[in-house]
């Protein structure tokens, strides 16, 4: 079997092939990324890296400045030691998963991912090849977490924003800038209504743009001009004065941490949308179930004891591979 | 399939009510709910429970009933009913959602082990409340979780979460508290939210309350004796600029323990300021109220430990409360006497309406007449005045100063600004912060409470460094807490469910009321209302406070030099 190693914040190599995976350190030949989320981006800004084209686009916007090599889904890579495949995993525009096939074995890398994909993705595919090792995230390791569909979500978005814009208020999305922003923007379109986005998600938009998703009518957030749009911000933008200007607004929390009661009282907002894009726990114990692994491996998860458990139940193999946690949903 | 539309007197609606209020922004729009809900139930009965259900609880607080079914069981309970592991998984589910029965709705809702064993049933308000009566007369836990388990397999998840809820008596968790269930009673039914307010305070039951507003009977609401009322209760006068000083009257505050006396003839009883009766633990004021008779009359003071025409800590006072039949020994080393402050009825009449100067006049008169010691009163014009008094105060020994507004009425079971008061902090330690624990309610997911240590490195008697102190869970901002979170990531050296243990490194000014005797624990005293001042970035662990400090702190306190009445007394005894 192909050996692994935590590599602390530098993210995980593969000593053997002298592969990297969101890594930053100085060991790896091969460094693979798997999106733009700023916690799996190099910390060193300066490497050279392997990614999906839109991947290597945010990055840019994001201020990464090492060479960046731009890989397409399923058209594999041949290192001297290695064969790499990148699979689309459903989370963000451009998020890859990383299958590493060689003579030790293979291994499959998920980074972020989503099954059932989100809508505004390149959907989400499990390589055909058998997979020895399954390195998986788990942020919603625990069986309290289950999400409803798509449908339904976009359905509850729709309705909040109709509503509010109905009754005279200016709805707020409260919402990550990469990738839930423009999800979000893409379900809403159909509603019609001018949207508005905050500044640092405004420029992401292009790149979907570029990749052929149509995320309706928006631009970027100007104060002085946003009363009755569709707005959406991060969650931490109120706080900075976001539409402070406006008296009658409403806010909806999009994550899926909104699935906790609490988040109500935390954020004060009006309404909680648990749209996620990380898969819930119930289809990480099913796809593990179906892929059927030599070894799965928890990462980014403060709760790899309870993934264990329930994976052990089933007859599967699995270990924490202890990574920093994701502070990003 | 049965239609399964949801009656107005099921127990599922109430939850969905429950939920509904929950999910509202805006007390008014909260409110309306209720009372759209409470308008919609036409049987009284149903009425009463849906009150009670959303205000009090499984029983009225005046019942005296309990379910007694503690929060472990629930767990356990719930983990047996999902089949999943107590220990590994649910207490895991709970420290992130910081909520035992929104995790059991949620593991109900998911685990297809649990979905295959419920189906709701929708049973009605009055079925539900049948359950509850039979947990209150079974004493076993067996037969109590029996009972339990039969009723989850009725319920959707969604009743499961209130029924737990309601079955704990506390807070519903939805933002919606007594108040608003009686603003939503006098909506309901047009009365006036006052009126509502006074039937609740009489007969101590929101669904009493609700029955009444209903039948246009709220006038049938009266004060009886020997039901105690809720006290009135003083803000801290920091919150509040006060502008007229003349427009209030100063007294002292006691060191001693809030109590409201019912005397009739010679029938005496003592209620303490969770409303419980504790007549039995003071033998020498039943014995000072009885054998004179006396007429009715309800009285709000202060018990005091008294010696020596002094006033002495309330640290002494404790050796008395909880003791039911208290030694002549413990009677002579800790007398104690009731002083007056209020009056609220007397001979058939309730006086809490009148304002306080009139309630002073009666008063003065029942103290007078039948020699019952009083507090002294002060006018006061201006803050040298307050200030002035207040230094007099701490040098009786007293606790600081309450402002009470002449013209209010007796505000009961409400802390508003009529009445004010004025203390300092006793002290503070810098302490050392030792384990986090996940909070609860709307502090769920993050770390919010805090045990603290100090240190006992140079003590002989203890082998470790820090032993803790106490436990603190607030004053501090937002931002600090998410910075104490963020710090507390990086410096876990273990976790035991929802606590971490910490290095000690992050170090905390603490401020609190005052320091206790509490052999129970291992440092063998506990702080009183311990908060966060600061949080000391700037300390180390090594700067922190030791036992020997709070013990000198104890001390000081207990020996501090106490001004025996004298000429300038904070109470008279009318001779």
């Amino acid at each position: 079997m192909i050996t692994i190693t935590k590599a602390g914040h530098h993210g995980i190599l593969l000593p053997e092939l002298n592969i990297g995976l969101d890594y930053s350190g100085s060991k790896a030949d091969h460094i693979f990324i798997s999106h733009a989320h700023a916690d799996h981006m190099p910390r060193n800004r300066s490497l050279t890296v392997y990614c999906t084209r839109p991947t290597s686009r945010f990055m840019k916007l994001r201020g990464f400045t090492g060479k960046m090599i731009e890989m397409d889904f399923e058209q594999p890579l041949e290192t001297d030691h290695a064969r790499i495949t990148l699979f689309p995993a459903g989370h963000i525009l451009g998020s890859a998963m990383t299958f590493i096939e060689s003579d030790k074995g293979s291994v499959l890398y998920t980074g972020d991912y989503r099954t059932p994909p989100s809508p505004a993705t390149e959907g989400f595919k499990i390589p055909e090849a058998p997979i020895d090792q399954f390195i998986t995230e788990a942020t919603f390791s625990l069986p309290i977490y289950k999400w409803k569909s798509h449908d339904e979500l976009a359905m509850q978005a729709c309705t909040f924003a109709r509503q509010t814009l109905e009754d005279g208020y200016t709805p707020i999305f409260l919402a990550y800038n990469l990738g839930k922003a423009q999800e979000l923007m893409f379900m809403l379109k159909k509603l019609n209504h001018p949207m508005q986005i905050h500044g640092a998600g405004f420029k992401l938009c292009k790149v979907y743009e570029e990749e052929g998703f149509d995320l309706g009518d928006y631009e970027t957030y100007q104060r002085e001009n946003c009363e009755g749009k569709i707005l959406i911000a991060p969650s931490s933008a109120p706080e900075s004065g976001f539409a402070s200007n406006l008296k009658k607004v409403r806010t909806a929390y999009c994550s899926g941490w909104a699935s906790n009661e609490a988040r109500r009282t935390q954020l004060t907002a009006d309404e909680l949308i648990p749209l996620s894009d990380h898969l819930d726990f119930f289809e990480l114990i099913d796809l593990c179930e179906a892929i059927r692994p030599k070894k799965v491996w928890i990462t980014h998860t403060p709760n790899p004891k309870v993934v264990e458990h329930f994976l052990s139940k089933k007859g599967i193999t699995s270990g924490f591979l202890d990574l920093e946690a994701s502070a990003n949903d | 399939m049965i239609d399964q539309k949801t009656q107005p007197n099921s127990f599922k609606n109430l939850c969905e009510v429950a939920q509904s209020i929950f999910e509202t922004r805006g007390n008014n729009a909260k409110i309306k709910l209720a009372a759209e809900y409470f308008g919609d139930l036409a049987d009284e009965n149903d009425l009463r429970l849906a009150a009670q259900f959303l205000g009090e609880g499984a029983f009225s607080d005046v019942s005296g009933k309990r379910a007694s079914v503690g929060h472990r069981t629930i767990a356990v309970l719930a983990s047996e009913f999902c089949e999943i592991d107590y220990d590994l998984v649910f207490k895991q589910c709970r420290t992130v959602t910081g909520s035992s029965s929104e995790t059991i709705q949620k593991l109900l809702e998911n685990l297809p082990e649990a979905r295959k064993k419920w189906k709701g049933l929708n049973l009605t308000l009055h079925e539900v409340a049948e359950v509850y009566e039979q947990l209150y007369i079974t004493p076993k836990r067996d037969l109590k979780q029996q009972i339990i388990k039969e009723i989850w397999t009725k319920m959707s998840p969604l009743e499961v979460k209130y029924f737990i809820r309601i079955m704990g008596q506390g807070s519903l968790r939805i933002g919606f508290e007594t108040r608003s269930v009686v603003s939503a009673i006098a909506k309901a039914f047009e009365k006036d939210a006052e009126k509502v307010r006074y039937a609740h305070m009489i007969t101590g039951s929101l669904g009493e309350t609700a029955v009444l507003a209903k039948n246009n009977r709220l006038g049938e609401a009266t004060f009886e004796l020997f039901h105690p009322l809720s006290f009135m209760l003083a803000s801290p006068i920091e919150s509040r600029a006060v502008e007229e000083f003349d427009q209030y009257i100063a007294e002292e505050k006691f060191d001693g323990m809030r109590c409201q006396a019912h005397i009739s003839n010679n029938k005496v009883a003592l209620y303490s300021r969770d409303l419980n009766e504790i007549t039995s633990s003071f033998p020498e004021i039943i014995e000072f109220f009885s054998g004179k008779n006396l007429p009715d009359f309800v009285l709000d003071g202060e018990i005091c430990v008294f010696k020596n025409d002094t006033i002495l800590p309330f640290q002494l006072l404790q050796k008395r409360m909880g003791v039911k039949k208290p030694s002549d020994k413990l009677l002579t080393q800790y007398p104690v006497i009731f002083v007056s402050y209020d009056v609220l009825y007397y001979k058939d009449q309730p006086c809490f309406s009148n304002t306080l100067l009139e309630r002073r006049v009666l008063l003065e008169q029942i103290a007078e007449t039948h020699q019952i010691p009083l507090s002294s009163q002060m006018e006061i014009t201006s803050r040298e005045d307050v200030e002035r008094l207040f230094e007099r105060a701490l040098a009786h020994g007293n606790e600081g100063l309450m402002l009470k507004r002449k013209d209010s009425k007796y505000e009961y079971g409400q802390r508003r600004k009529s009445w004010l008061k004025v203390k300092k902090p006793s002290g503070s330690l810098d302490v050392v912060i030792l384990y986090a624990h996940a909070g609860s309610g709307k502090r769920g997911g993050t770390y919010s409470d805090f045990t603290l240590g100090i240190s006992v490195k140079d003590d002989e008697r203890y082998e470790e460094e820090f032993i803790p102190i106490g436990k603190a869970y607030g004053g501090y901002s937002n931002d600090e807490l998410a910075e104490l979170n963020k710090r507390i990531n990086t410096i876990t050296l273990e976790r035991f469910g929802p606590t971490l243990l910490l290095k000690p490194e992050l170090m905390v000014e603490l401020e609190f009321e005052d320091i206790q005797v509490n052999n129970r624990t291992k440092a063998k005293y506990t702080l009183r209302l311990p908060r966060f001042k600061a949080i000391r970035w700037d300390l180390s662990p090594n700067d922190a406070d030791t036992l020997k400090d709070v013990e000198q702190l104890y001390q000081q306190k207990l020996e501090k030099e106490r001004e025996s009445q004298g000429g300038n007394p904070s109470f008279i005894i009318p001779t």
